[in-house]
């Protein structure tokens, strides 16, 4: 039986602290745990790591540190909460799906940030490998693959219960001795991040990602489109008011006064969509279909939703129109200043829903209606004449969301 | 004739189903932390508007029962979507001459109650599926307490609850300004409580109490821990939210850190963890304000270095590795802002202690920057044997490291100091 070789463990750690100083806090937050049921280092989600003493010995000290940070990796990028609610999500549960997990993990970590400084183990686990490509998320790659011949070769995989959720025979529990608590590993998290975003070059680019959003997850855009135009939509002023045209459905009770009721007509919306370049059918006819949706949801009527499309688009819009039984009114520029111009002027609609990919003047005044600007990422360089071209920024009136 | 009647046994079906009912309903409880309902209660003591933000059904009205019973206040529930704005802003009573009286705005029964009670909890159910009219005259009631012509006593707490904008139908949302003004909690269920509750158990949280003798201590400690922050990171101060995901919850502003200021107080006060504490932090002024804040009490919490370098041989180190780290950064700056011999002594002796007490790589960055501090005539003390375990480890890393140059060169500041 050999003994953990904890000097070279921490040598190993200090290592890694030192070629990856924006990781330094986390590194020495973990815990040292000396395990022998562990195969090689695995983690807990209180921060405890678990090493085996015959693999410390047999690991060569740089690929120990490369260990130590793929480790660490785990813990910050919150592997375990992700995969829980992954698989909450999905209902896959059981063992072949730990590995799975722990297989996608395992590839959004290894794919960056590993250099001859600190190289990763010959037998460990890459996105090539599996012939996925690198650079996405565990979710993403979670739906990329499943377990079969090609993935047999990772079936010793295993880096703890940080990584699935899935407790195993090792683990001390949440009531074991200097474990973290979930506030303090909170805060763990939020000084690496903080480093990484305060020092802007200095760590690879999916920590930065990483960082920009350890505590702003990213939401799915169709619910922050849908909660923009409902808002918009069913918003105080929009399409209702009190009138004394009709009895309150209270005045009966009270002689002699004359209560104001609440009617309400419904909203009329206009869709500008304006896709000079760079929006993929899918994309737009999705989003045309969500808003589509949520108007008809909250009370509009399929007369009452028009759609202002751009001559290059009219091949998604017209059969996507035809099919939702929206009216779909003329051309327009790509100058999103005329299709305002146009929408305001033709349906005068309590709100526009502009879906663009930004590379456009803006309106310089708002328009007296609610506005919501759908924005598509933008693909490559905007404007071959002008490559310092920088499109102006959504105008502050116009509530924004980021599509896709 | 009706007497024996009465004696014959009873056959209606009910009784059974009663009998069963009442089964049903016998369960127990046992005490389990639980930091949402101590985060929850310590808001509601401290008086400031809680919203609830949690998926239908998951348990929230029978969370605010549950502190209705502790607090020992009377809970009037009062579901927002079945109400109309005029329930909330008052109905107009028309008297004998309008012109001389006006009319007056007559509460509703609810309100009087309330205020003839003089306290109570007041729980604002479901207001995300209420029309935007009656949430702005709810809201009306939640920030100035006035109901018509009634204004809410002291003695009455506001919760609402909303659900998640993915999730509410209508997608209803705070504006900023409002948004400002609530304590945001989430509220979500555990699946462990879930299932042992339907089993029969149900969890009663501990619910804090406040310590009377550590009143003024907390309120110092709160406005050291706050004011300390924002001296030193203004930005912090006032901040917008500028993205669509930000809309609608907590940011930070002077409210909303007087907010927080009061609810450190309560926490100290209460001596509840610093789990309730930063569920409470990050839902007044959000999260990154609020892990900041988090962040700079936890270095009130360090030891002073001044203090550790007064007296090493007494020095007590934290446990974490990366705090420690800290501790051990902060000794050799003071010693770098004051360079004499006995403080470069004193803080040798501190890194020995620390080597003696964990891992041994936490000291080996701040001890070589240590040797480094030396002057020509400071005898190397007898301390540093006992670290040339740390060169030698710090030479391994290095050793690992051996592509580079640099490494190198902190080998030789580290082995200088021997």
């Amino acid at each position: 039986m050999t003994a953990l070789d904890e000097e070279k463990l921490y040598a190993a750690r200090l290592h890694a602290a030192r070629s990856r100083p924006y990781l330094a806090t986390a590194l020495f937050a973990l815990r040292v745990v000396e395990s022998r049921q562990v195969p090689t280092m695995a983690v807990d989600e209180h921060w405890r790591c678990y090493a085996s003493p015959a693999f410390v010995e047999r690991t060569p000290l740089p690929e120990l540190a490369a260990v130590w940070v793929h480790e660490v990796s785990h813990l910050l990028r919150d592997h375990h909460g992700r995969g829980e609610r992954f698989a909450r999500e999905n209902g896959l549960h059981g063992a072949g799906e730990r590995l799975r997990r722990n297989i996608a993990a395992d590839c959004e970590i290894n794919d960056d940030g590993f250099d001859d400084e600190l190289p990763l183990q010959a037998g460990a686990l890459r996105p090539g490998l599996l012939r996925l490509p690198d650079g996405l998320l565990m979710e993403e790659y979670l739906r990329l693959f499943r377990l079969g011949p090609h993935t047999d070769a990772f079936g010793w995989l295993d880096c703890g219960s940080g990584v699935d959720g899935v407790a195993r025979g090792w683990d001390l529990g949440a009531g074991g001795a200097h474990g973290l608590s979930a506030r303090e590993r909170d805060a763990v998290r939020f000084r690496v991040a903080e480093g990484i975003k305060g020092r802007p070059g200095s760590a690879p680019d999916g920590w930065e990602r990483w960082a920009e959003k350890a505590f702003h997850p990213p939401q799915p855009w169709r619910e922050l489109l849908g909660a923009a135009v409902r808002s918009a939509v069913s918003g105080a002023g929009v399409g209702e008011d009190y009138t004394y045209g009709r009895p309150a459905r209270r005045s009966a009770g009270l002689p002699g006064v004359v209560l104001p009721s609440l009617r309400r007509r419904p909203p009329r919306v206009c869709v500008i969509v304006d896709t000079s370049r760079s929006v993929s059918d899918a994309e737009l006819g999705s989003a045309l279909l969500e808003v589509a949706a949520i108007v008809r949801a909250v009370g509009g009527r399929r007369d009452l939703v028009t759609v202002l499309s751009c001559d290059a688009a009219a091949h998604v819009t017209g059969p996507l129109c035809r099919a939702e039984g929206m009216t779909l009114v003329g051309g327009g520029g790509t100058d999103l200043r005329v299709g305002f111009a146009r929408a305001v002027r033709r349906c005068r609609p309590d709100v526009i829903v502009a879906l663009t990919d930004g590379q456009t003047p803006w309106p310089e005044a708002a328009p007296p209606c609610r506005t919501v600007v759908g924005l598509f990422p933008r693909v490559g360089v905007a404007d071959e004449g002008d490559p310092d071209y920088e499109p102006d920024e959504p105008p502050e009136w116009a509530r924004v969301v980021e599509l896709g | 004739m009706t007497s024996t009647l009465t004696t014959a046994p009873r056959t209606d079906p009910l009784d059974a189903a009663a009998d069963l009912l009442a089964l049903l309903q016998d369960t127990t409880t046992e005490p389990r932390p639980n930091d949402q309902l101590s985060a929850l209660t310590l808001a509601v003591s401290a008086d400031l508007p809680v919203l609830l933000w949690g998926e239908p059904g998951i348990g929230k009205t029978a969370a605010l029962t549950q502190l209705a019973d502790s607090l020992d206040l009377p809970l009037t529930t009062v579901i927002a979507s079945v109400h109309e704005p005029s329930d909330f802003s008052g109905l107009p009573v028309v008297g004998d001459d309008p012109a001389v009286q006006g009319v007056p705005m007559a509460p509703p029964d609810w309100a009087v109650r309330l205020v003839r009670a003089g306290r109570g909890l007041l729980f604002l159910d479901e207001l995300s599926t209420a029309p935007p009219a009656v949430q702005a005259a709810l809201l009306r009631v939640v920030l100035e307490r006035r109901i018509g012509s009634l204004a809410l006593p002291p003695g009455v707490r506001i919760v609402a609850a909303a659900n998640p904008r993915a999730s509410a139908a209508d997608g209803w949302e705070l504006s900023p300004p409002l948004a400002n003004r609530f304590v945001h909690l989430g509220w979500a269920h555990e699946h462990e409580v879930v299932v042992r509750g339907l089993g029969g158990t149900w969890p009663r949280a501990a619910l804090p109490l406040l310590d009377r003798a550590a009143l003024p201590e907390a309120v110092a400690f709160a406005r050291r821990a706050v004011c300390g922050l924002l001296t030193a990171r203004p930005a912090l101060v006032h901040r917008l939210p500028k993205n669509e995901v930000a809309r609608g919850g907590a940011w930070p502003s002077p409210r909303s850190w007087e907010m927080t200021l009061r609810l450190v107080a309560f926490a100290t006060a209460a001596g509840v963890s610093r789990d309730v504490l930063s569920l409470l932090v990050r839902g007044t002024v959000g999260d990154g304000p609020g892990l900041e804040l988090l962040a700079a009490i936890d270095r009130m919490d360090l030891p002073d270095p001044e203090e550790l370098l007064a007296d090493p041989a007494a020095a007590v180190l934290p446990e974490r590795g990366d705090l420690r780290q800290t501790v051990l950064e902060g000794v050799v700056e003071a010693v770098r802002s004051r360079p004499e011999r006995g403080r470069w002594d004193a803080a040798w002796v501190i890194m020995a202690r620390a080597l003696e007490s964990g891992a041994p790589d936490v000291v080996v960055v701040p001890a070589s920057t240590l040797a480094a501090l030396r002057r020509e005539d400071w005898e190397v003390p007898a301390t540093i044997e006992r670290l040339a375990g740390v060169v030698s480890l710090g030479r391994r890393a290095d050793r690992a490291a051996a592509g580079r140059a640099a490494a190198g060169r902190a080998a030789a500041v580290a082995g200088r100091g021997r």
